[in-house]
């Protein structure tokens, strides 16, 4: 008689004691969760901000005597077609992330490509400073997007890890935390991406 | 252990994402000082470089910004801004709740070209947008900077950027500031509540032996022990008194000493570069 009693207190006392170790390995992932989705809205803005700035650089070259519409038409087009993939912070899977990151990148390149074209055939409009400005801030804008990148990168990265380790597997399983994607680094993108402007 | 942190870091990272991206070598970033101008490169002299510390402390003192000055031969292998970036968020440059920071980096003209960036943290992206960055070194630093003059190129560039900083954060915000004054104000509390608590307990003292003789403290020789008691109770309020003008509150600190640490701000990438 006695004997089940200790039994049954230790059964209780156990489960006790996984319910407490369970909620408070829970609250860890939700935080990191969180941070993740906080670094993962610093991409977000950062891309954002690129895109306004998109807008300025056309109005600013369409001021240009002799502009050609044909200029900027990839770019728009690839503004739009970025600004339609968005993400939620609960949908950061792999898959998700590599799309945003393609429409992304195709947006950089189109950039890339109208601004060299701009400074090939519009040197007048190159030496003004509303131009000089503009390249200040798409640069700046490049560097803060590679930082939110890492920074999100990071977050991820310890998300990912706290959630495949055991025994908080366990817990991350029974309470839906999935893996996230990365951004990965495409061929020399560990460096700043790029927008040169020799003039 | 920066190093070390960053080589795990990038291992874990190729791991999880079982690709091949090309790693570039890095050499480990300098390790934080406790100093506000690093002239790495030794460009300035010993005179220079204390007075610009001196200058930039006591901007950290009166508006909690601080700017960060590194001089150096090399970088490492890093583009600048990147340098810039990683150094403030490393060494934690400005408050951490402001974030309100500055680095400032001249690689020094020698086998390559020179260059200088301009990071303001994330607090002070406001106050120094990057085209802002970007004219202070085309139009104050550079045209010194390519004389060869550094210190004056850099002095050029502070009395523009900290007006713009000090317009964003000044006095009133720092924290640091309020959180001394709570200090005090505590301290002062706990003095004043122990001197009344002690001068409760003697008023109670100095009251009660008239009305019981017997009482077990105060049993043998009345006179002496009271005696003994006053002039004791005296010197504490003495000692009181001479507290406030004492400024025996750790005075050192508050004064113009050295520069008392990061504070842990951050930087996300803004600001501008420039070669010469």
């Amino acid at each position: 008689m006695k004997k089940i009693y200790i039994v049954l207190i230790g059964i209780v006392a156990v489960i006790g004691l996984a319910i407490v170790w369970g909620i408070g390995v829970r609250n860890k992932l939700v935080g990191l969760d969180e941070q993740s989705a906080e670094k993962w809205s610093q991409v977000e803005s950062a891309y954002q901000r690129r895109s306004d700035l998109i807008g300025n650089l056309v109005k600013t070259v369409q001021g240009a005597a002799d502009f050609e519409k044909g200029t900027f038409t990839e770019v728009t087009n690839a503004r739009a077609n970025a600004g339609s993939v968005k993400l939620n912070p609960d949908e950061l899977t792999e898959e998700n992330i590599a799309a945003y990151q393609a429409a992304q990148d195709r947006l950089g390149s189109a950039l890339n490509r109208a601004i060299t074209v701009t400074v090939e055939n519009y040197p007048q409009l190159t030496a003004t400073q509303n131009f000089k400005d503009l390249q200040t801030q798409l640069e700046g804008t490049e560097n803060r997007i590679n930082v939110a990148r890492q920074n999100f990168n990071e977050a991820v990265r310890h998300y990912n890890t706290a959630i495949r380790r055991f025994p908080n597997s366990i817990v991350a399983n029974m309470s839906g935390f999935d893996k996230k994607g990365y951004f990965k680094s495409a061929e020399g993108a560990e460096n700043a991406p790029e927008v040169e402007f020799n003039f | 252990m920066l190093a070390r942190c960053r080589a795990a870091m990038a291992a874990c990272v190729v791991a999880v994402l079982c690709a091949a991206s090309p790693t570039v070598a890095h050499a480990a970033l300098p390790s934080p000082s406790n100093r506000l101008v690093n002239d790495y490169a030794g460009v300035l002299n010993k005179r220079e470089a204390q007075r610009l510390e001196q200058r930039l402390v006591a901007f950290d003192d009166s508006t909690s910004n601080q700017i960060l000055v590194i001089i150096t031969p090399s970088l490492d292998g890093y583009e600048i801004m990147d340098y810039a970036q990683k150094i403030g968020d490393a060494w934690g440059v400005g408050q951490s709740d402001l974030k309100n920071g500055v680095v400032i980096v001249v690689k020094v003209r020698n086998e390559t070209s020179g260059e200088v960036a301009i990071a303001p943290g994330y607090g002070l992206e406001g106050a120094l947008p990057d085209v802002a960055c970007r004219h202070i070194i085309d139009e104050v630093m550079i045209p010194r900077l390519a004389e060869n003059e550094y210190y004056d190129g850099i002095v050029e560039a502070l009395d523009v950027i900290e007006p713009l900083a000090r317009g964003e954060y000044s006095f009133q915000d720092d924290q640091r500031r309020e959180r001394r004054e709570i200090l005090i104000g505590t301290l002062v509390c706990a003095v004043l509540f122990i001197a009344v608590a002690i001068f409760l307990i003697l008023y109670k003292n100095k009251k009660q032996p008239p009305k019981g003789d017997n009482l077990v403290w105060d049993d043998d020789d009345d006179a002496p022990m009271h005696g003994s008691r006053r002039s004791w109770w005296g010197t504490g309020a003495a000692g009181m008194g001479g507290m406030p003008r004492g400024g025996g509150f750790g005075g050192g600190s508050f004064g113009g000493g050295g520069f008392g640490g990061f504070g842990g701000g951050s930087f996300g990438g803004g600001g501008a570069h420039g070669k010469f």
